[in-house]
């Protein structure tokens, strides 16, 4: 090659037809979506990320969870990531999602986090797995940093007649409180008020069965304890137990353990409302207790939040949310669907 | 371009032809001029190595070992393993890319390097960078961007590193004697120019200017995926296409397979990166598009193939003799099969398997260490005598360093594959649990620990060498060193 200027001319022509290509044209197209909401202007999906899920993101990418979890679910005739279930949680056990991810599920996150690898479960939709009416206390929009440890925030466990048999100070969800509690809302940690459906198979172990109290109006206490101590799973306390003791949970499991997120202190008096109940060699010794830090709160609340079950006006074939759709568990995966079944139309 | 140009030998490298006396003390001043700058990329690169092979092997036991230390933050597998990567991808791969890059310039250039200080300095900041980018990570201030996780800070010191050591390779362009731009050239102008533009790019639209939800990870993707095809890629290849011939005493085979071989390697290896979202949350014509160029590289690799083994044909014995030789070619034929397998992962068909699963470490780890880092390694012993003025010391330690690095590298690809395969089988499966997936994968992945130990052995043996060498212990001789006695006459003169 004889000129200089036709290779440098080159180098860069080439390299401007990549970058155009596959970024600024696609960003022309993907690039400025609007959430989506219905003529009243209601509804609007997706929902700026705030507070503490907004400081979770940031823990959850600090720590390289999406190293190992996906946010992203791809369509029934790419793979069965559809037809997937959960390991745990009651029967039927909670889907993976009800439809494939969409550009517009993400257009708050920063940074986005779909990941690429799978050495843990995908967490697209981790809150709508969530205990039924754990669930809707769990995105704690208005939850703001303002308490220095959620610890603080959470509504002080009162002793209560219908929980005689429960531990002192259960963890997270089995703890006592007034169903009316103001605080509720507020606390990522949010305790479980668990009512019977969720907790009736929660766990394979026959012993976990759920305490409640009759289903009485508002401002009665309900429980959600099993006699094991087991959080039923995808609960906050769940999540805080399994992402102190992973093993603990599911003897397969080979996510590492995040200690350095929990402090161990020792009891002042009352134990804490949010003190993790573990068991065995994990267990503290007497007098002490295991907290979550503000840090694995704000994770808890992030992935309590992930929730990609509104249906979106661009992807096909999406069920309503609410319908659960019992998937038999056991149904072998559909051999191979059409293959136009729902291909995203981004900038719609 | 005319045929009747077409030299058939380049000028700097045809080793056969009687060199004059003067060009062969040209030669040597140019050699010293490059010294100092090119032996502190190497040794940092060199140490930055050491540290990453140690991270990777605490990334791997981890991995089936989960308990070790989750007491302790700095070392939770999640903060390790990015700075695993970041510390091979800009603390070993790119200065020591750099390192041979500049060599190789000065040389071809034929002119002495000037303004050495311009490089040492740029080495020295982008030593900081690196630094203070895995200190960040480490500390929990990972971007979450693969292969941008330096979190901005560190960043901006490593950019003002390489406009230090940009604007000495124009410099050097700027000086250069002859009309002749050799193939070398172009592959590493084009990384020279290709690296700044992308990595300004990625860091503007993630950082600056952020972009709106997806688009981020379309991005981060299209970037880490430029950088391993127009940085590493376009270095190691233009190392190859300077070391063989010289090597071998033989030009190259065909300047016109050379050109076809570069024009499409710049122009569809860039297109290719969205394949790795497959079926993702983006318009499908991304990324059918990058499947498309991912398909068409196959004309590059054909061409850039055919090259190196025409002009290798009838000189493959000499890998017997030549530890340069043997890493390079080593390397070259990587870059097929890593090419190869992109193709093969990027259908759709095969990628509903192997999408989400540890195969794609096997294709990161085919491009950078079996092919680009190979080649590297073959530069090095390579240029390393010609700078420090001694020949390797021990033929045993370079085959030490060549077996252990060929077995290590190939065990750990092959376990990943196929422990990926499996992994992807199982978890497009929806009647087994998910944790069916990941519990096929564990005896893969002890398998691949197993290979991070031989990879350590070989990395730690090269750097007690390369340490000799520095320290001027290597053997004073006019011949190099060969893996084996040379019994033959004839072809020893070039090795």
């Amino acid at each position: 090659m004889k000129g200089l200027i036709p290779l440098l001319l080159g180098i860069f022509g080439t390299f401007t037809f990549s970058w155009v290509g596959l970024t600024v044209i696609p960003n022309l197209q993907i690039g400025h979506l609007d959430p989506q909401m219905d003529e009243e202007g209601t509804d609007v999906y997706p929902a700026r990320k705030s507070g503490m899920t907004e400081r979770g993101s940031h823990v959850f990418a600090a720590n390289g969870c999406f190293y190992c979890h996906s946010r992203q679910l791809r369509p029934d005739y790419a793979a069965s990531d559809i037809d997937r279930t959960r390991d745990l949680g009651p029967t039927p056990r909670p889907k993976w999602g009800e439809r494939r991810s969409a550009p517009r599920d993400y257009i708050f996150d920063r940074p986005v986090l779909i990941g690429n690898m799978r050495m843990g479960p995908d967490l697209s939709n981790m809150g709508k797995a969530a205990p039924a009416e754990e669930e809707n206390a769990s995105p704690a929009p208005s939850a703001s940093p303002a308490g220095p440890l959620a610890g603080t925030a959470s509504p002080v466990p009162t002793k209560s007649p219908a929980n005689p048999s429960a531990s002192p100070a259960p963890a997270g969800s089995p703890s006592p409180k007034p169903a009316n509690s103001p605080a509720t809302s507020t606390s990522p940690v949010a305790v479980a008020a668990a009512s019977p459906a969720p907790a009736a198979g929660a766990k394979p172990a026959p012993a976990t069965q759920a305490v409640s109290a009759a289903p009485s109006p508002a401002g009665s206490p309900t429980v959600a304890e099993s006699k094991t101590g087991e959080p039923s799973p995808y609960s906050a306390a769940w999540h805080h137990r399994h992402l102190y003791s992973p093993r603990s949970i599911s003897i397969d499991s080979n996510m590492p353990a995040y200690r350095f997120l929990y402090e161990k202190r020792r009891i002042a008096g009352e134990r804490s409302a949010d003190a993790l109940q573990l068991t065995g060699s994990e267990a503290p010794p007497t007098g002490w207790e295991i907290i979550p830090t503000y840090d694995a709160n704000c994770l808890v609340a992030y992935l309590m939040s992930l929730d990609q079950s509104h249906p979106l006006k661009e992807v096909k074939g999406a069920a309503p949310a609410a319908s659960p759709a019992p998937a038999a568990p056991g149904a072998p995966a559909p051999a191979a669907p059409p293959p136009a079944a729902s291909p995203v139309k981004g900038g719609q | 371009m005319d045929a009747t140009e077409i030299p058939l030998k380049a000028p700097a490298i045809s080793a056969d032809a009687p060199t004059s006396d003067v060009e062969q003390i040209e030669r040597a001043l140019i050699d010293a001029s490059t010294r100092v700058p090119v032996l502190m990329f190497y040794t940092s690169a060199i140490f930055w190595l050491l540290f990453g092979t140690l991270l990777a092997g605490f990334v791997s036991f981890k991995l089936h070992s989960p308990d070790w230390f989750s007491n302790v933050s700095f070392l939770t597998w999640g903060r390790v393993r990015p700075a695993h990567m970041n510390v091979m991808v800009y603390g070993w791969a790119s200065m020591a890319g750099m390192g041979t890059a500049i060599w190789l310039m000065a040389r071809l250039c034929r002119t002495v390097l000037r303004h050495p200080l311009l490089l040492v300095a740029g080495a020295g900041f982008w030593n900081f960078g690196v630094l203070l980018g895995v200190g960040g990570i480490l500390m929990g201030d990972s971007t979450g961007y693969q292969w941008l996780e330096f979190p901005p800070y560190a960043a901006i010191v490593l950019f003002v590193a390489y406009s230090l050591i940009i604007s000495w390779a124009v410099l050097m362009f700027r000086f250069r004697r002859g009309d002749q731009i050799y193939i070398t050239q172009w592959y590493l102008l084009g990384a020279f120019l290709w690296f700044p533009w992308l990595y300004a790019a990625a860091q503007l639209m993630l950082f600056v200017v952020p972009v709106q939800g997806v688009m981020q990870a379309a991005v981060s993707w299209w970037f880490a995926n430029n950088l391993l095809f127009l940085w590493f890629g376009a270095i190691g290849l233009g190392t190859a296409y300077y070391m063989i011939p010289k090597v071998i005493g033989r030009p190259v085979y065909s300047y016109h397979l050379a050109t076809i071989g570069f024009w499409t390697y710049a122009l569809f290896s860039s297109w290719t990166g969205m394949q790795r979202l497959v079926d993702g949350p983006f318009p499908a014509w991304m990324i059918t598009a990058s499947i498309a160029a991912t398909i068409l590289t196959i004309i590059p690799v054909a061409t850039v193939g055919l090259n190196h083994h025409m002009t290798m044909q009838g000189y493959f014995p000499l890998m017997r003799y030549s530890p340069t030789l043997r890493f390079t070619v080593f390397g070259a034929i990587s870059y097929t099969v890593f090419s190869a397998l992109g193709v093969l992962i990027s259908l759709r068909s095969v990628a509903r398997y192997v999408n989400f699963t540890q195969a794609s470490i096997a294709y990161s780890h085919l491009g950078l260490y079996a092919f680009f880092t190979m080649v590297i390694f073959g530069s090095m012993y390579y240029i390393v005598p010609r700078l420090v003025g001694r020949e390797w010391r021990y033929a045993s330690l370079i085959k030490l360093h060549f077996w252990a690095s060929v077995y290590g590298i190939g065990l750990m690809i092959l376990m990943l594959l196929a422990g990926g395969f499996l992994e992807g089988a199982n978890m497009d499966n929806p009647s087994l649990a998910f944790s069916e997936s990941t519990q096929t994968i564990l005896p893969y992945l002890r398998g691949r620990s197993l290979s991070g130990v031989l990879l350590t052995v070989s990395h730690f043996v090269f750097a007690f060498h390369f340490g000799l060498m520095l320290f001027g212990l290597g053997r004073t001789s006019s011949v190099p060193t060969f893996l084996n006695p040379v019994e033959t006459e004839g072809s020893e003169a070039h090795i």
